[in-house]
């Protein structure tokens, strides 16, 4: 126990910005905000889907809205930066081990990002096929 | 040589229970460090001053103090790495007892909670343990640690919550979990698997950034997130 | 103390919420990327024409087996991710009780999700 002559102080809930390191990881924490506006978004689409053609415009015209375009902007900055401090995140928390040897970091960061853009082509596929 | 005048946070409970800042000009040239001027600010300024100190090698881990908000030891960062203003305080997050000199107290009890020793009662290897450089491999970057407790006020959830075992605890049972000569995982596991175990962490990550000795405790937390998700799973498995 | 001991030592029920949330991670950094830039950016810009999204097609898109695996990479997974670190995000900040906001973050993810899935089962009936 801290003797009663010691001084404690208290972490106080504006410490993150007291660093940058901590604002860094506090950006980072709020990727999900806007992934959230995005999500969002999908959901009001499935739900026009259902209830007809009219509605399903009604949601088309929605996602053209200036705003709503701008807030997607954001979240797809955020969707990268996650996907930046994520793939060096995975070689630390598993690191590989292939015939003895743990596989280089930097492999596996690039190697995850090869599947952002294996996916980049799938959509692109999907989304222009037969236009 | 050129003078820099530095700040250092000064607690003297004797005369009074705030802490305050004092300001002090210190010579230096490219090969002071903090630590250097601390000494030189208690043998030719003010010899009131208070803090820890011992090998000046980064070995002992002793002379642990925050430098303008950044865990550092003191023998191991110099003036010259700054430009502008340098202000010395006693590391974040520990009570301090005076100036800079923390009571570390939580801290050792933490690594006391994880057993960090070999634990094998087999018998085998009464003389010495076998071990090859491959087993060695899989837990030698976990094993610099030199109980410094920089990473623990490098460590934002451990200021939130003392409770959390912490950066270097945590690390230190990876480290003997992945020794091919221990078999005291078992013991270990109950206090990883706790909310104040190894799922305090948020990988925030600056512990590992902070570390004098590169051990990247951060690294060994969340392999031991893995490691307590598969124990969660045995568990439930097995009964 | 032996009472206290094993009460401290009790087993966190987090390697749920973290597999999810590790899992909704890399859905966030792999698949929604792609969803964004297609979905909500170049067809609303009209970059890509909207007969890529006409009714007919958007149902049958959506209401199909990829489209339930579209459903649970882009919706659900990602919603666990996002309520798993706003909960530590509140923790970080000292807002909330942290029982209190485990409730109200997982439940919101799993609650939505459901319908999520609800809309999907009556939209390929």
């Amino acid at each position: 126990m801290a003797k009663p002559t010691s001084y404690f102080p208290e972490l106080k809930r504006d410490w993150w910005l007291k660093h940058s390191y901590f604002k860094k990881y506090m950006a980072r924490e709020a990727t999900v905000l806007p992934l959230v506006f995005f999500v969002a978004c999908l959901l009001a689409g499935l739900y026009s889907l259902l209830q007809g053609m009219e509605s399903w415009q009604g949601w088309l015209q929605f996602m053209q809205h200036p705003m709503v375009i701008a807030l997607n902007a954001l979240a797809f900055i955020a969707s990268l930066f996650h996907a930046w401090t994520f793939f060096q995140l995975f070689p630390r928390v598993m690191p590989l081990r292939v015939a003895g040897r743990t596989l280089p970091p930097n492999l596996m960061v690039l190697g995850q990002w090869l599947g952002v853009v294996a996916v980049m082509v799938l959509a692109t596929w999907i989304f222009l096929r037969g236009l | 040589m050129t003078i820099k005048q530095i700040s250092i946070q000064r607690y003297l409970p004797e005369q009074g229970s705030a802490p305050y800042w004092q300001e002090f000009d210190v010579p230096f040239d490219d090969s002071t460090s903090i630590l250097d001027a601390l000494n030189y600010v208690k043998e030719e300024l003010d010899g009131s001053l208070s803090y820890r100190w011992s090998c000046r090698m980064a070995i002992c881990g002793s002379c642990g103090v925050m430098v303008n908000n950044t865990p550092k030891l003191g023998c191991n960062s110099f003036l010259r790495e700054y430009q502008g203003p340098v202000k010395i305080a006693p590391l974040a997050h520990f009570p301090v007892e005076k100036d800079l000199i923390i009571d570390m107290t939580l801290f050792l009890d933490h690594l006391a909670a994880v057993q960090p020793y070999l634990i094998n009662d087999s018998g085998e290897g009464s003389d010495t343990f076998k071990q090859t450089p491959a087993q060695m491999e899989k837990y030698k970057q976990f094993s610099g640690c030199i109980n410094c407790g920089l990473c623990y006020s490098a460590c934002p959830q451990f200021g939130l919550n003392p409770e959390f075992l912490g950066p270097a605890a945590l690390t230190l049972a990876h480290r003997y979990n992945l020794d091919s000569r221990d078999q005291g995982k078992k013991q270990r596991m109950p206090q990883m698997n706790r909310e104040e175990g190894v799922w305090s962490c948020t990988f925030v990550g600056f512990c590992s950034e902070v570390c004098p000795k590169n051990v990247d405790p951060a690294a060994a937390v969340n392999q031991g997130k893995v490691e307590s998700a598969k124990d969660m799973l045995i568990g439930i498995f097995k009964s | 103390m032996s009472n206290n001991t094993s009460d401290k030592m009790k087993r966190s029920d987090e390697p749920i919420w973290w597999g999810l949330f590790s899992a909704g991670g890399v859905c966030f950094a792999v698949f929604v990327p792609a969803a964004i830039l297609f979905i909500a950016l170049l067809i609303p810009a009209g970059i890509i024409s909207t007969g890529a999204v006409s009714f007919e097609r958007a149902q049958s898109m959506v209401f199909s087996l990829p489209g339930l695996i579209f459903i649970g990479v882009v919706i659900c997974l990602p919603l666990f991710h996002a309520a798993h670190r706003i909960r530590h995000g509140l923790h970080d900040l000292k807002l909330g009780k942290e029982r209190q906001n485990k409730i109200v973050t997982y439940g919101c993810a799993a609650l939505i999700s459901a319908l999520a899935l609800v809309g999907f089962v009556i939209g390929a009936l």
